[in-house]
């Protein structure tokens, strides 16, 4: 085809040209159509109103505005006032307006009449499904203590509500989404800094991406930011096993090995400290362990690591080289899941290590320090003491670090089936589907299935919501009114943003507070919950001038704050008070006080790794039966190489199965360069058994079924990655 | 110069995330499989290791200055504005006879499965009548597409358009250029995906007929009245579009 660019300098000729023709064309269609505005049927008319909301479509929770029009909500804006966003809204928040309309809404509350799974239940009224709620509560509570219940919810501005319910309960056992998420990262740069850090992704000169999907798995205002960044010349470099956008982007890209990332980041460490290129007044100032750390990264040679990574050592040479000449606007990006190796917080804390060598932290383009914007707790309230109660959480003691608010799903999941230390026969989950975002799927049903009952609430019959036995109809984010909650974004300053319903709620639809509310009320806990969102806010607020008003005139609340040089003349909150490239603490507990790379076994007849990762389109598990977002994932794949692909006769497009540990499934396969030999790769959130979403029911294979889990030793994290799988053609 | 509304797309920074595609559907209340704008997927360059390797291309109608589509139109439905330049229909004249969508040489117009009439972007037109920036424009995450009057160096895309020049270039066919009023920035990326308009035959001694009443006149004397008496009712749903619904997105 003879196609070609052309310049736009040649525009001004066919301008003319252009002109005369165009200005033809339009008299007479113009002349014709006077009355009437042409192909303006649909959509926003004069008169809608604008309202703001906060975006629940992942956990960014980016302000926007919805126009709505004869209350319909008609489309979802961005709000240009908040920064942390940069002004914009993704695919995810446009299709939000789908999450009220969709056919698939749970629309009352349900009652399993069938068997567990078997998605046979009957319509009740509120009232029955309050007063057994309540009723099981109480019974579980009484025969198996209080802890003998326990609650989980998702990232959601109602969420802190659950687990104010389970303190006046009396439940240690919390659970949230973040052990089979982030976890890992948190602890290693806690362990680090004292703190987790906000890459100061803006103002950025050059990125080492390791283990992260920026450009697809869209975190705000990294994701917006680095491409500024990159369109002023920063430099970004991606470490990945797949082909990611973020490595179509990059300016380079390497598919390490799996597991290796470790060894990249202490030959990073070598060749900063051999060849002097650290910040030696910075490191010399505020870090703890330089000596043993230059001792620890000796053998740690740019060829060593070579060899484990399947990077050329010159390139990891010259990456270190570059990033201390960058430095201190220079990162390695902390990233956000790590829930991947047995290893995770070691890992992360070699990211965090090479970090503190470039003396990027607290300065323009490194990593920022989290600054409080102000906000108070909201209405205090003084649990009661249950004395039978026993000492701890369920998976207390079972990894060395875990962080009790959050604790381990997979932790929890393990004493749940075990029966130990005790029996916990009773769950609440909201707006979260470890069902499909937990490893091991067998091992979640195990767990429900030695449960004696549990209570699912959510906006459709997610697969969790399948197993339950009552199932609750939450109302939309839109349909809300929900508690302001803090946020942080670098440069984008930190800020509050709140929720206030933009439609009426449709069918039987509540909120999570009020059931909370009601259930708490049938139980004598009353006194807890004895206030509104509006009070809540108040004392949320009360700290805050004029924040109300912004929050109504802008959407979002800013104060502003010194965002560099914050911890001049402080110390750091570790245990020598300086960063730590040695951590004591660790070296007390019996832990390596730093990073010891151990290198990942060779997959034998199971030789696949199989790999967890986002696009732009899906969230978690939440997103995969949206009408609007279906259209772009509308099954999921296994990413093959071609090689492997070849040797077993598998063609694009073929049936495979894939085999792990403790379960197998079926689904097409994506013969493609975009992953390396050794590493297969398919997305979350498919292979559902909940017929109740119906966009995706029978479409592609669960990821959960497959994948092995493992966990972090140190922060209890689900380790994903550190399954195996075979791979095979279906015989046709 | 008259107002040309158009747009100056940064391919480069465009991440695939499908926001404008999303944003788009709902503003414009485009029906199933139908799409108003697309990504393109480029390829991947395996050969290089050290330079941006993939480019996604972000588009929509063209806005041409020489609409292929206004000259296939059987009845003046299609027209270009003389207001703003931008290539409008008259859903009332549009008889759904499907010859603009093969006249485009971008597939930028389908058939809308429930309106049964041609239709495409037209840089929402209702968001604009209200004071909103076009939805795509308002909602890409990095900002790729710049929008505004290109021969107004005030506007957004005109500012870029004018400031650069020298690197802005258009997508076109070479046998059927048609000035489209999309201009890319930097290597756009696929080049080679636009196609030979294919011009109705019937109607080729008219071609260069601009003026629509003469074209109504056509329109009412051939099938044109029957068409437009059933034009809901006849015409069935596999209209010749291109296929914008890129897969392997995981």
């Amino acid at each position: 085809m003879a196609d070609s660019y052309r310049p736009a300098l040649s525009r001004r000729g066919f301008l003319k040209l252009a002109g005369a023709a165009g200005a033809a064309a339009a008299l007479g269609g113009g002349g014709l159509s006077a009355s009437k505005p042409a192909q303006a049927a649909g959509g926003l008319r004069p008169g809608f109103e604008s309202k703001f909301t906060v975006c629940d479509m992942c956990f960014n929770k980016c302000s926007a505005i919805a126009r709505v029009q004869g209350g319909v909500v008609q489309k979802l804006d961005p709000n240009p006032k908040f920064l942390k966003s940069r002004g914009m809204l993704c695919a995810r928040g446009n299709a939000g307006v789908e999450q009220v309309y969709s056919r698939d809404r749970l629309k009352y509350p349900l009652l399993r009449v069938g068997e567990r799974g078997e998605g046979k239940f009957k319509r009740i009224s509120w009232d029955e499904a309050l007063d057994i709620a309540a009723e099981k509560m109480k019974s579980i509570g009484e025969r198996y203590t209080r802890c003998g219940f326990m609650f989980m919810a998702g990232s959601d501005m109602q969420s802190s509500f659950v687990h104010r319910f389970a303190e006046a309960y009396g439940s240690y056992n919390t659970l949230s989404h973040e052990s089979m998420c982030l976890i890992a990262g948190t602890r290693a740069f806690l362990d680090t800094f004292g703190e987790v850090p906000i890459p100061d992704m803006l103002y950025t000169k050059y990125v080492v991406m390791v283990g992260a999907n920026r450009f697809e798995s869209l975190v705000t205002p990294d994701s917006i930011d680095l491409m500024t960044a990159m369109n002023n010349g920063a430099k970004l470099v991606v470490l990945d096993p797949r082909y990611t956008k973020t490595a179509a982007k990059a300016d380079e890209w390497f598919a390490i090995r799996p597991r290796t990332d470790m060894a990249f980041m202490l030959a990073l460490a070598h060749v900063l400290i051999k060849e002097k290129l650290y910040d030696r007044k910075f490191v010399g100032e505020k870090t703890y362990g330089i000596e043993q750390l230059a001792k620890h990264v000796e053998p740690c040679t740019p060829q060593w690591a070579s060899e484990q990574c399947d990077i050329p050592a010159e390139d990891i040479a010259r990456i270190a080289r570059e990033l201390a000449k960058a430095a201190p606007a220079a990162m390695v990006y902390p990233g956000r899941r790590s829930s991947n190796y047995t290893d995770s917080t070691q890992i992360r804390r070699s990211y965090a290590i090479v970090n503190a060598l470039l003396g990027n932290w607290d300065r323009p383009g490194g990593l920022t320090a989290a600054r409080k914007v102000g906000l108070s707790g909201g209405v205090p309230f003084e649990p009661p003491f249950y004395e039978n109660n026993p000492e701890d959480r369920i998976d207390a003691g079972r990894a060395k670090l875990m962080f009790p608010e959050e604790g381990s799903f997979k932790l929890a999941r393990d004493a749940v089936i075990a029966g130990k230390p005790y029996p916990v026969k009773g769950w609440f989950t909201y707006h979260t589907n470890p069902m499909q975002t937990a490893a091991n799927r067998q091992k979640t049903i195990k767990m429900i299935n030695d449960m004696e009952f549990m209570i699912s609430m959510d906006i459709q019959m997610s697969d969790t919501a399948w197993m339950a036995d009552l199932v609750l109809p939450s109302q939309t984010y839109l349909e809300r009114q929900d508690p302001c909650t803090a946020q942080q974004g670098s440069s984008a300053c930190a800020c509050v943003v709140m929720r206030d319903p933009v439609v009426a709620p449709l069918y039987e639809s509540k909120p999570v507070f009020w059931v909370m509310q009601q259930i708490a009320r049938r139980i004598g806990l009353g006194e807890h919950f004895d206030f509104t969102i509006e009070q809540f806010r108040e004392k949320q607020l009360s700290g805050l001038q004029g924040a109300m008003d912004a929050l109504k005139r802008d959407g979002v609340y800013y104060n502003p704050s010194k965002l560099y040089g914050v911890y001049e003349g402080k110390i750091y909150k570790t245990k020598s008070h300086k960063i730590e490239l040695f951590n004591s603490r660790y070296a007390e507990m019996g832990l390596d006080p730093m990073p010891v790379y151990t290198p990942p076994k060779a997959g034998g007849y199971d030789r696949f790794r199989l790999v967890v990762g986002r696009n732009a389109v899906i969230t978690q598990s939440s997103s995969q039966n949206n009408s609007l977002l279906v259209k772009f994932q509308p099954t999921n794949h296994l990413w093959i190489h071609p090689d492997p692909a070849k040797e077993m006769g598998i063609k694009d497009g073929d049936w495979v199965w894939v085999k792990g540990p403790h379960g197998k499934q079926r689904l097409q396969a994506k013969v493609t360069h975009q992953t390396r030999p050794d590493t297969v790769y398919m997305a979350t959130g498919f292979g559902v058994l909940s017929t109740g979403l119906k966009n995706i029911y029978g479409e592609g294979a669960c990821i959960a079924e497959v994948l092995n889990d493992d966990f972090d030793g140190i922060s209890g994290n689900m380790a994903m990655h550190e399954t195996w799988v075979s791979v095979g053609r279906e015989a046709a | 110069m008259a107002k040309q509304l158009g747009m100056v797309i940064d391919a480069n920074a465009c991440i695939d995330c499908k926001g404008c595609m999303v944003a788009c559907k709902v503003a414009n209340q485009v029906p199933g499989d139908n799409w108003r704008n697309w990504i393109k997927d480029g390829a991947m360059d395996r050969s290089a290791k050290s330079k941006k390797r993939m480019v996604f291309q972000p588009g929509n109608c063209m806005q041409c200055d020489k609409p292929t589509c206004v000259t296939a139109c059987p009845t003046g439905a299609t027209y270009k504005s003389k207001a703003d330049g931008v290539v409008m229909i008259n859903r009332d004249l549009c008889i759904g006879c499907g010859q603009c969508i093969k006249a485009c040489p971008y597939g930028a117009r389908y058939r809308n499965e429930k309106l049964k009439v041609a239709d495409k972007c037209d840089f929402c037109s209702n968001r604009r009548e209200v004071g909103l920036e076009p939805a795509c424009v308002s909602t890409c995450p990095t900002k790729a597409r710049a929008f505004g009057d290109l021969n107004d160096p005030s506007s957004p895309a005109g500012k870029l358009y004018a400031a650069q020049k020298e690197e802005a270039v258009q997508v076109v066919n070479a046998q059927s250029d048609t000035d489209p009023n999309i201009y890319y920035l930097g290597a756009p990326g696929d080049k080679h995906w636009p196609v030979k308009a294919q011009m109705p035959s019937a109607f080729t001694f008219w071609k260069n007929v601009a003026d629509p009443g003469v074209k109504v006149l056509m329109g009412l004397m051939g099938v044109g009245v029957l068409a437009m008496l059933g034009k809901q009712l006849v015409m069935k749903n596999d209209a010749p579009e291109e296929h914008h619904g890129e897969d392997g997105h995981e």
